[in-house]
């Protein structure tokens, strides 16, 4: 019969006891990963989170950086402002001088063409 | 000493072997070896190398218990790997002609009213089927598991399961019929 046979076969099967000191083998092989060791609780408190000033900190400095920069350049533009405007008002007096002497110069050309000495005026009668 | 099935084992025995208690781990292998062990043992027929092949599979347990939910996920899972680890290690070896039993095997299983010439035979024959058939009709006689469990456990269709077990029976049976342990009037 069937039934029978299977029923032999369980028989035959049934389980065999592992041998003796089998569990103190396995307990010693095992790593010692899961003994989870005590972790400090400074340690375990999460970190805390940056203040405000923390967090501010790198745009703070590239802020400042970039308004440094802003500022400096704007001193160099002043300042090369400030020598081109002296450049060309020494520029200008000088031309004014030169006018004003020219002018001069001129002023004295027609005073002698206008107002010729006598000895000149004798001359040219005779 | 009933083997077959593993005793009782308080609801958060479980939890605490995944906490780390040696005890309670020792408890879960103490209560699975014999199942474990047999599987092995009866899957390569050596003893020496059934009890590595345990100790692997409680090696393994013992990183994966995270993943275990229950007490009965458990049993399927030892059940799984010792037969998978088994049929792996079966598969590596190169091939060669069935490896005879070890002395004790049938002595440790046999009992009053069992037939120790049968017992043996049926053993021994067992240990020349193939590494699936032969681990399909270790967790169906063995550990008396239904064939939608073998089936999930060793990764095979129900239908695979059934066509194993009924040409390992018939295969069994003929071969013990040719020994004259059983009568022709026995088959189905």
């Amino acid at each position: 019969m069937t039934e029978n046979f299977e029923d032999e076969l369980r028989r035959a099967l049934r389980p065999v006891p592992a041998p003796t000191g089998f569990t103190d083998r396995v307990m010693r092989a095992l790593p010692e990963r899961r003994t989870r060791a005590v972790t400090p609780i400074a340690a375990a408190r999460p970190a805390r989170p940056p203040n405000y000033w923390q967090r501010l900190r790198a745009p703070a400095a590239l802020a400042a950086s970039l308004m440094l920069a802003v500022l400096l350049g704007q001193q160099m533009a002043d300042r090369n402002r400030q020598r081109d405007d002296a450049a060309g008002l020494a520029a200008s007096q000088e031309l004014m001088q030169a006018l004003r002497v020219t002018s001069q110069k001129l002023d004295l050309a027609y005073q002698a063409v206008k107002n010729p000495p006598e000895a000149a005026v004798e001359e040219n009668r005779s | 000493m009933n083997l077959k099935t593993a005793q009782p084992m308080p609801d958060d025995l479980l939890l605490r072997a995944r906490s780390g208690d040696a005890q309670a781990f020792a408890s879960i292998v103490q209560a699975h070896q014999g199942s474990v062990f047999s599987i092995a043992y009866r899957m390569l027929n050596n003893r020496a190398q059934a009890e590595d092949l345990a100790q692997d599979v409680f090696l393994q347990l013992y990183r994966k218990l995270d993943a275990i939910e229950t007490l009965d996920h458990l049993g399927f899972w030892l059940r799984r790997v010792a037969s998978n680890l088994a049929i792996d290690w079966l598969r590596r070896l190169p091939y060669t002609t069935t490896q005879p039993l070890d002395e004790g095997a049938h002595v440790a299983a046999a009992s009053t009213d069992d037939d120790p010439l049968m017992s043996r035979e049926l053993t021994r024959l067992l240990g020349e089927l193939a590494p699936a058939p032969r681990a399909v009709m270790l967790l169906r006689y063995q550990e008396d598991r239904d064939v939608a469990e073998i089936a999930a456990a060793l990764d095979m269709p129900v239908n695979t399961v059934k066509s194993h077990i009924k040409r390992s029976l018939t295969a069994l049976r003929s071969r013990m019929i040719g020994a004259k342990l059983i009568t022709a009037e026995e088959l189905p």
